[in-house]
């Protein structure tokens, strides 16, 4: 029977029943007594099958309760739990400490954000962005419900299911140092829904999509560096959409030199 | 009063916490390997221009020992620098969708070589009739 | 205190949530709407479901085979007239997602297209691969971004409700960023929180899944119906309880045990079949398919691990790498991530865990609890849908179906009355800060909320499991009176204002242990044996049965202060479907024909 652990790190017979002990090095932020984050070290028992949130929830159960941050689901869908570790952004839920044993693990809170507490960060600024993009149907040619379902044939459906499958765990911006140097940059999963919905043949608002793309928090802010979407959990590519949507801005704005009517059709 | 107290963590020296940044960076450094290289091309078309003797002149410049060095530079560097902007290829182009399977980066990635690897050998082909 | 008023309050961001707050925006766009959530829409449990919703879809289905499958998959405890309902709107509501964005997975010719489910006779179940939950919350969280009435309270976390005048007038919510309290008020008041499954160890339920809609309604003197009936899903991860999914088994996994045996055909659900069929197999429903699983445990014929314990094989190797990818694709990065196993090269070893609160907040068809004002929808409900055994995919549907129904009502409410008395309101609401906030700042306790937290699961697990006895069950209800008694003992480490998690989840303890108590007590009150509520007891055995004469009835758990909750019974609605045996494979195509040949 094969015990569950990962094949390139599976070690001795039975790795899920010893127990070790791994550091882990987290950095702490108190907003009501700390003027600046320090780190912390905890010295964590796991088995082979623990997490790194379960690292931290350990933590939190039995050293420390005011220790800080988001999770849920545990099955890498909901999105809460994303956290630099080791210097890279990652999903702590699927993220496993023994992937990092017997060296001390670092956790901080994702980058590019404003931490409120520990590995809290705010995300005020990331719903912004994601409401400003028309993140809904625009529909092209209405349909009423006695109609039934628009059809989509393979390709229509090819050409944006990719882009359907972020699940805002903002890994993306944490890794985009644009986003870090421009706050107000849209950034990268925001584009990606934008893009997700311009793509759907049931869709009919990518022109009224298009002032955002090209505005001064626009696509041009990307100077392509592309580790969004080498850390992206979901292969979603946000920096393919944010890089094509360059292409689609640079099409408008000289269509619009062409047609009265503008571009973007 | 709220007690929030948002804290930002200042982005100085960002580029050297990542490998990948790291990249990113010798990257975009190489273009000024690509500048360089395409004004010592642009100097001789001038001095083409300006007649044989400076024509020659830039020719015998070419030939210095500091040139080919400068030279064996800008090639390890432009190599480089297309070695990582073809890695970009399936970032910045817009996926192509064959069968409803979108084709593999390194697909992308390969075609995208291919074709440049063609497109010297024509040249070089082309070069090599026009001085037999 | 902040103060917000608005027409229509909704706690909870889920899918119920959204669709009841998309009704309301559609329905009157001048009504004010604040939509609560104790975490970011998206980040909502319904993200996780994976199978798909269930709507009668092709032309050899019907909505009255729909209703059939709930009803008997229910164990004749729904509520018939609300199924017939449901069935109907079903479709339309999927329709009407489709046409909002929902990526529904389709035909070769573009339409889309459904697969089979567990308990359910013909395929009809729709599905975005197997991410459906993901998609459905998505695709109603940013269509709800269309509608500027709706207002979000993003990481709002609700403490209490307010009454007076008889009716149920607004909420009390702490900001969790600040640590802050604010009064919401509205005219009508939707809980839309989710499910109660986090009081069990191993289950397939996120960390935000601990039953506060149901606490708060309880204490406002609301029952909570059928709260014995907890399902327990046949093939999930061990140790962590992560689900892999029930189209696991519609796609044509096999569930096999350690002999390799395909040991459902020993529990009535045979004969053996190589290709998925409806109700037969691995298709049968859920409850059917745990107890199978713990009678194989029984008779030793489980796989032992040394850490993971007892578990049976899912197999999915036949299907092959390509269509495992493209039907299954979470199911295999799962399998892959957290187990290091190749799902089309080694079978995956699962076991039961904790799923799905089929009861809840009792409410009527429309929606509404007893306390006037007061809705109630999505698994924090129970309006009668699932009866004591929810099929796979009819939850989801419910959400949309029942979200559409509570908004329309509660703007029918909204509209007809005047405003509350705001002074009043707010004296309710500071007693409630001074009472939650009492909580953190008090000193001097010796408990740790995380272990009360594991004692409860543990204890719940042990007297709540697949199968019940009188002893264990008196041994969780004496278990759960001590925890409440050392809650009060509690102490936290973290005192401070800005985002409390460690306040905040001794206040989801609270909730947990309320309902866990409503739980623990309709179980050992029900001395028969009904969809998933399994007694091994009685005088010779007398629970083991399904007993119409005395418990063809729904439980109502009523609050008792510092007590353990009184229950009482409720009758069925029944329309057209009179209690059957429950039968599944052959025994059930059987039932099916003579059924039919009655009714001509
Ligand atoms: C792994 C898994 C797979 C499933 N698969 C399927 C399937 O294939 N088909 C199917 O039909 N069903 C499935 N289900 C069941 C179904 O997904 C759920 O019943 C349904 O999603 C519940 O939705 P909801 O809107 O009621 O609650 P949730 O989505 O859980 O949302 C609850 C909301 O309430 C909020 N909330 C809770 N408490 C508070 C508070 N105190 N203050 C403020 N806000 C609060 C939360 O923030 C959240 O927004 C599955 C369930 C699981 C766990
Ligand atoms: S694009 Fe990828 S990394 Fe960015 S938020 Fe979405 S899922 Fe996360
Ligand atoms: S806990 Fe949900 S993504 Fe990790």
């Amino acid at each position: 029977m094969a015990p569950p652990v990962k094949r390139q790190t599976r070690k001795g017979k039975h790795p899920m029943s010893e127990q070790k002990i791994i550091e882990i090095e987290v950095l702490r932020y108190k907003p009501e007594s700390d003027q600046a984050p320090h780190s912390e070290v905890y010295k964590v028992p796991f088995t082979d099958d623990m997490s790194v949130l379960q690292g931290v929830q350990y933590i939190k159960d039995n050293f420390d309760g005011s220790l800080t941050f988001r999770w849920s689901c545990r099955m890498a869908i909901c999105g809460s739990c994303g956290m630099m570790i080791n210097g890279i952004p990652k999903l702590s839920c699927e993220s496993f400490l023994r992937d990092y044993y017997p060296n001390r693990i670092t956790i901080e809170a994702l980058a590019n954000f404003p931490i409120e507490k520990d590995l809290v960060v705010d995300l005020s600024g990331f719903i912004e962005k994601l409401e400003a993009i028309q993140p809904y149907i625009i529909p092209k040619e209405p349909r009423t419900l006695e109609q039934g379902e628009y059809i989509q044939t393979p390709e229509q459906f090819s050409q944006y299911i990719q882009f359907t499958s972020c699940i805002n765990c903002t890994l993306c911006y944490a890794a985009c140092p644009q986003v870090g140097l421009n706050p107000d940059f849209i950034g990268p999963a925001a584009m990606a829904l934008l893009h997700r919905y311009n793509m759907d043949s049931r869709d009919g608002g990518q022109a009224q999509r298009m002032e955002l793309v090209a505005s001064e928090e626009g696509v041009y802010n990307c100077s392509a560096v592309g580790y969004c979407s080498e850390v992206c959990p979901k292969h979603v590519d946000p920096g393919n959409a944010v890089n094509v949507n360059k292409i689609n801005a640079a099409k408008d704005y000289f269509l619009r030199f062409l047609s009265p009517k503008g571009g973007a059709q | 009063m709220s007690k929030r107290r948002p804290y930002v963590r200042p982005m100085g020296g960002w580029w050297k916490k990542n490998p990948f940044y790291v990249e990113y960076m010798v990257h975009e450094s190489t273009a000024l390997f690509v500048a360089a290289y395409a004004i010592t091309l642009l100097v001789g078309l001038v001095r083409l221009g300006q007649g044989e003797a400076a024509w020659n002149g830039w020719l015998e410049a070419m030939k210095s020992p500091l040139s080919i060095v400068a030279h064996l530079a800008f090639l390890v560097a432009i190599a480089y620098h297309a070695f990582t902007w073809f890695k970009l290829f399936p970032l910045t182009m817009p996926p192509i969708i064959v069968n409803g399977k979108k084709l593999e980066p390194e697909v992308v990635v390969g075609s995208g070589w291919t074709a440049a690897v063609l497109a010297a050998l024509a040249l070089l082909g082309i070069v090599w009739r026009i001085a037999a | 205190m902040e103060i917000y008023k608005a027409d229509v309050v909704i706690v909870g961001g889920g899918g119920a949530g959204l669709r009841a707050a998309i009704a309301v925006a559609e329905s009157d766009p001048s009504l004010k709407i604040a939509l609560v959530s104790k975490v970011y829409p998206m980040r909502s449990h319904t993200v996780a479901a994976e199978g798909g919703a269930a709507g009668v879809k092709r032309p050899d289905d019907s909505f009255d085979y729909h209703f059939h499958d709930t009803v008997g998959g229910g164990d004749w405890l729904c509520e018939q007239d609300v199924v017939e309902y449901f069935v109907k709107q079903a479709p339309v509501e999927l329709t009407q997602l489709e046409h909002w964005g929902c990526p529904w997975s389709r035909t070769a010719d573009g339409h889309v297209n459904v697969r089979p489910f567990g308990g359910m006779k013909i395929q009809r179940t729709w599905f975005a691969a197997d991410k459906s939950g993901f998609h459905i919350l998505h695709t109603l969280f940013q269509t709800s971004i269309k509608y500027p009435s709706i207002k979000r309270f993003d990481e709002y976390f609700v403490v209490d409700l307010l009454e007076d005048e008889g009716r149920c007038q607004g909420v009390v919510a702490i900001e969790m960023a600040t640590g802050e309290f604010t009064m919401i008020e509205g005219k009508s008041v939707i809980l839309a929180t989710g499910g109660a499954g986090r009081v069990f160890r191993e289950s397939t339920l996120g960390g935000i899944v601990t039953g506060d809609g149901m606490a708060l309604a309880f204490r406002h003197g609301v029952a909570l119906r059928d709260m014995e009936f907890v399902q327990y899903h046949p093939t999930c991860m061990p140790i962590t309880g992560l689900l892999f999914t029930e189209a696991c088994r519609g796609e044509g996994g096999y569930l096999v045990n350690k002999d390799g045996y395909r040991y459902l055909q020993d529990y009535g659900l045979g004969p053996l079949q190589d290709k998925p069929k409806n109700k037969y197999m691995e298709l049968g429903p859920r409850d059917r398919l745990s107890q199978a699983f713990w009678y194989e445990q029984q008779k030793g014929r489980t796989i032992e691990h040394p850490v993971m314990g007892s578990v049976v094989h899912l197999d999915l190797r036949h299907l092959g790498e390509a269509y495992l990818r493209e039907r299954l694709p979470l199911i295999y990065e799962m399998a892959e991530t957290f187990m290091g196993i190749d799902p089309a090269k080694e079978p995956i070893p699962v076991r039961a865990g904790v799923h799905y609160t089929m009861g809840g907040v009792r409410v009527a068809g429309n929606c509404e609890s007893s306390l006037p004002g007061l809705f109630a929808i999505g698994e924090c409900a129970s309006v009668g849908i699932h009866g004591a055994n929810r099929l796979g995919s009819n939850s989801l549907t419910e959400l949309l179906v029942f979200g559409k129904v509570a908004g329309d009502e509660a703007v029918k409410k909204a509209q007809s009355l005047p405003p509350g008395n705001s002074a009043t309101l707010l004296k309710q609401a500071q007693a409630a800060e001074q009472r939650v906030l009492a909580l953190k700042t008090k000193t001097g306790g010796t408990e740790r909320v995380a272990t009360i937290r594991k004692e409860m699961v543990k204890s719940m697990e042990d007297g709540c499991g697949i199968f019940r006895v009188a002893e264990t069950m008196q041994a969780n209800c004496d278990k759960l009176a001590e925890l409440r008694e050392r809650f009060k003992n509690i102490n936290l480490d973290d005192k401070t204002s800005v985002w409390n998690t460690d306040w905040l989840s001794a206040i989801e303890l609270d909730y947990q242990l309320d309902v866990a108590q409503a739980m623990a007590h309709s179980a050992i009150n029900r001395t028969e044996s009904r969809g998933a509520h399994q007694r091994l007891d009685g005088p010779d055995g007398a629970y083991k049965v399904r007993d119409d004469v005395n418990f063809l009835k729904h439980s109502d758990a009523f609050y008792v202060p510092g007590s353990a909750p009184r229950i009482t019974y409720g009758d069925v609605k029944i329309t057209k479907s009179p209690p059957e045996v429950r039968v599944y494979g052959a025994a059930g195509e059987k039932a099916d024909q003579e059924r039919k040949a009655s009714h001509v």
